[in-house]
């Protein structure tokens, strides 16, 4: 291994930025369709009504979880061909599982008595959800968002294949052509977005906790 | 598609699409077969050298918090790594280069969270009460933790085995780009000439096989919980 | 004979001393109760016994040799605990939790059957049923039961006893007590025995010792802490009816007179009541069926009366203030 550090400096100064904003829009836009889509189901299958569906939906996003990131990532492709559109669909579909699964399971791991309780002093369904479910299950919820986040953010890389571009042309060129400066480059680059995506999520979770159970 | 002609053309369109998939996967059945056996293998290997290494790191860092706080904060880091940028960066280191040592120890780093994590989170989660009952009665340490903590944790430690596979068998279809001959090859393949049969056979095939390996580590799980941890 | 000289642990950052200068002999064969309010120190003191907690100082000697040189594992396996929290292995049946000592003690496979056998037996287990249960299956005071025969498996000379009966309903601890106490007679431990109620306390013990704060305040049998508290603190935590308490410890035989005359003078009285029944029972005959005497009897023999007299006096032998009984 030979290591050139201005080369590696140069890929880091010139040839990443530009691709910095495509591999945050690869990020950032699956993530906010993954958290509009999973939240509200996720809080529709702790209701009493479609309880009873939560554990087969739940044993479906696990098995979705399994299906390999390269995989998904390509299965789009003959539907929608090369660019964004099928990258994000398929990063969307990628991120909801996490997020699905930590509303359901910190929804429904709010204590039982916790909610009789809430029931017992006269809260209706909705004020229970508003003010006792969901505050006592945030914290497990984005610990959701925040999963789907990085992993997104890793996974965003493979979409180069599909012709959505990111910090995964960096990283391939790189690969293609033994240039370890590039590989480097990329992967910090990538480092430092995934934490401080984490560390934002991290404040926000913060922000939006209640003061008590800070 | 505004008449009924026009969707019984897409939906023939859709059929013809599906019989190329499976032309395609019994034409080239031996190619496939290769390819499943080198993913297979490098998988196996992975898991031997993985559950050797990092299930020892999970028991000795039960014993220490501190130690155990920095470990785990490394694994979660190498875990935030994209996987590509990984096997890149091996190929270029000398002995490594391209190919199934950079693969293997690529996958094998990925497999330190998910493992190391869950025997730690096992060990540590033994009910203090039984441990100290067992050590009142004059378990040594050793048989604290063979009769004890291992069996205790073993339920939540092969979960971690669990989704390891499964981890590991979705990563390597990448190290494809470095050179392993496996189901992600399709795939790769596939992009490069744009044969979208090629790409979802691949897809469908490495998909497939993630789940078969999910199944039955669930069927081994439900198997070895002892009847008294059940429930 | 296990002696404590001293004992004393101080918790890192805590300001007070759990146990603070602790010393007590128990004879062998003797069952002690340590008794005091919640967090006093009780069961700190049962495990620097065992060695489960070090002591900051102070020393432990078991039958004269100092305990902690001993080696803790053999020294453990032989002395039965009993856990507080009950602490059985949730991924082995009922039937191997009892087993583990004498397995680890290399016991035969068949003996240890037998004895596991003969042990569930012994608490009130069916060993059939209950044998190949897992622990949650059982109910509280079921799984209590299994730890005490786990700690008895091995037929340890000493068994120390956190609180043995705490997680069950005030019928089955009576009927637990009572059929511990006859094991107890027939086995000859030495037993440390934990608990906060005092009732259980002076019904189970031939020695009590009354904690404080990680003090000792007062050791000695349950007539002489009854009969002179030392202290508001013992006499606080023996209660107001520290009286009649005294009576049911007190055996008929034991304060009746033994007057041929009066005896003459009782024939026929419909009050009678057996010599070996506390006295607490002939007051309850007295009430119930209104009259001042009490023929004691054994077997069919008048032995003895006890009169309101007798059992007066007994109560205000009490020392302490409050005679107004
Ligand atoms: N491991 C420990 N570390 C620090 N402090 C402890 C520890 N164990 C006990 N203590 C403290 O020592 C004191 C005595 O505790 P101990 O458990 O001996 O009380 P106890 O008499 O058995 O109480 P209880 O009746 O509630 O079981 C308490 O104040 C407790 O908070
Ligand atoms: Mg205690």
């Amino acid at each position: 291994m030979n290591f050139d550090f201005a080369a590696f400096l140069e890929a880091l100064i010139h040839r990443s930025p530009p691709h910095v904003l495509e591999h945050l829009l690869l990020v950032l836009v699956p993530l906010l369709l993954a958290v509009a889509i999973s939240f509200p189901t996720g809080i529709l299958l702790t209701r009493p009504r479609y309880r009873p569906f939560a554990g087969q939906v739940l044993a479906l996003l696990n098995a979705g979880q399994t299906i390999p990131p390269l995989a998904v990532i390509c299965i789009f492709l003959p539907v929608w061909g090369l660019g964004y559109r099928p990258a994000v669909i398929a990063l969307t579909i990628y991120a909801l599982l996490p997020i699905a699964r930590n509303t359901i399971a910190g929804i429904s791991g709010v204590p039982l008595e916790v909610r009789e309780a809430a029931r017992g002093m006269g809260m209706t369904a909705r004020e229970v959800l508003l003010q006792v479910e969901l505050p006592l299950s945030f914290p497990v919820i984005m610990t959701g968002i925040k999963t789907s986040a990085v992993l997104t953010v890793g996974t965003a890389t493979l979409a180069t294949l599909v012709g959505a571009r990111g910090m995964g042309a960096v990283i391939f060129a790189g690969i293609n052509f033994r240039r370890v400066e590039l590989i480097l480059a990329g992967t910090l680059v990538i480092g430092v977005m995934a934490l401080l995506l984490d560390r934002i999520l991290t404040l926000i979770e913060y922000a939006l906790t209640p003061r008590f159970l800070r | 598609m505004g008449s009924a002609g026009g969707f019984l053309a897409y939906m023939e369109g859709i059929g013809e699409f599906w019989r190329g998939i499976l032309t395609f996967i019994m034409e080239n059945r031996q190619r496939i077969m290769e390819y499943t056996l080198n993913h297979f293998s490098l998988v196996l290997t992975v898991l031997a050298l993985s559950l050797a290494l990092w299930v020892s790191v999970g028991i000795l860092i039960s014993r220490n918090d501190k130690t155990a706080n920095a470990v785990m904060g490394i694994s979660n880091i190498l875990f935030c790594i994209p996987s590509i940028s990984l096997f890149g960066l091996f190929i270029t280191i000398p002995y490594l280069g391209l190919g199934r040592r950079s693969a293997a120890l690529a996958l094998l780093l990925y497999a330190m969270m998910p493992l190391v994590r869950n025997v730690y989170k096992g060990i540590k989660s033994v009910d203090r009460y039984v441990l100290e009952s067992g050590r009142g009665m004059g378990m040594s340490a050793a048989q604290i933790l063979f009769h004890i903590q291992i069996p205790l944790a073993w339920p939540v430690v092969f979960a971690g085995i669990r989704v390891t596979v499964v981890l590991i068998t979705g990563i390597a279809t990448v190290a494809t780009f470095i050179g392993e001959r496996n189901l992600g090859r399709l795939i790769h393949h596939g992009l490069t000439r744009s044969n979208s049969q090629m790409i979802v056979a691949g897809a469908l095939l490495v998909s497939l096989m993630a789940l078969l390996l999910d199944f039955l580590m669930g069927l081994v799980e439900k198997k070895i919980t002892s009847p008294g941890l059940r429930e | 004979m296990i002696e404590l000289e001293g004992l004393t642990k101080h918790y890192p950052n805590s300001k007070k001393p759990a146990v603070d200068d602790f010393s007590l002999k128990m004879a062998e064969g003797e069952t002690c109760v340590f008794v005091g309010p919640s967090g006093c120190g009780k069961t700190t003191i049962l495990r620097m016994i065992n060695r489960l907690v070090e002591p900051t100082s102070g020393s432990i000697r078991i039958d004269g040799k100092d305990v902690l040189s001993a080696d803790q594992d053999q020294l453990r396996r032989n002395m039965g605990y009993v856990i507080q929290q009950i602490g059985l292995l949730p991924h082995r049946t009922v039937r191997d939790n009892v087993a583990l000592v004498p397995r680890l003690l290399g016991w035969a496979e068949e003996r240890t059957l037998k004895r596991v056998q003969e042990l569930l037996g012994l608490v009130g287990l069916d060993p059939e049923e209950t044998g190949g249960k897992y622990p949650h299956q059982l109910s509280g005071g079921q799984m209590q039961r299994v730890g005490v025969a786990r700690a008895m498996a091995a037929d340890p000379p000493i068994m120390l006893m956190d609180e043995p009966f705490g997680a069950v309903d005030p019928i089955v601890r009576s009927r637990l007590q009572d059929e511990f106490l006859q094991i107890q007679h027939s086995f000859n431990k030495t037993i440390c025995f934990v608990t906060h109620d005092i009732d259980e306390a002076m019904k189970m013990g031939d020695k009590v010792a009354i904690i404080n704060e990680g003090k000792l305040v007062q050791h000695g049998t349950p007539m002489e802490v009854l009969s002179q508290p030392a202290g508001p603190f013992v006499r606080n935590l023996l209660g107001e009816d520290r009286g009649v308490k005294l009576l049911d410890l007190t055996k008929c035989q034991d304060l009746m007179r033994r007057d041929e005359g009066l005896l003459q003078k009782l024939q026929g009285n419909p009050c009678t009541i057996g010599a070996l029944q506390p006295v607490k029972a002939a007051l309850e005959v007295m009430l119930r069926k209104d009259c001042d005497t009490v023929t004691v009897l054994r077997g069919d023999r008048a032995v003895g009366a006890l009169t309101w007299q007798e059992i007066k006096g007994h109560i205000h032998g009490l020392s302490g203030e409050d005679h107004e009984l």
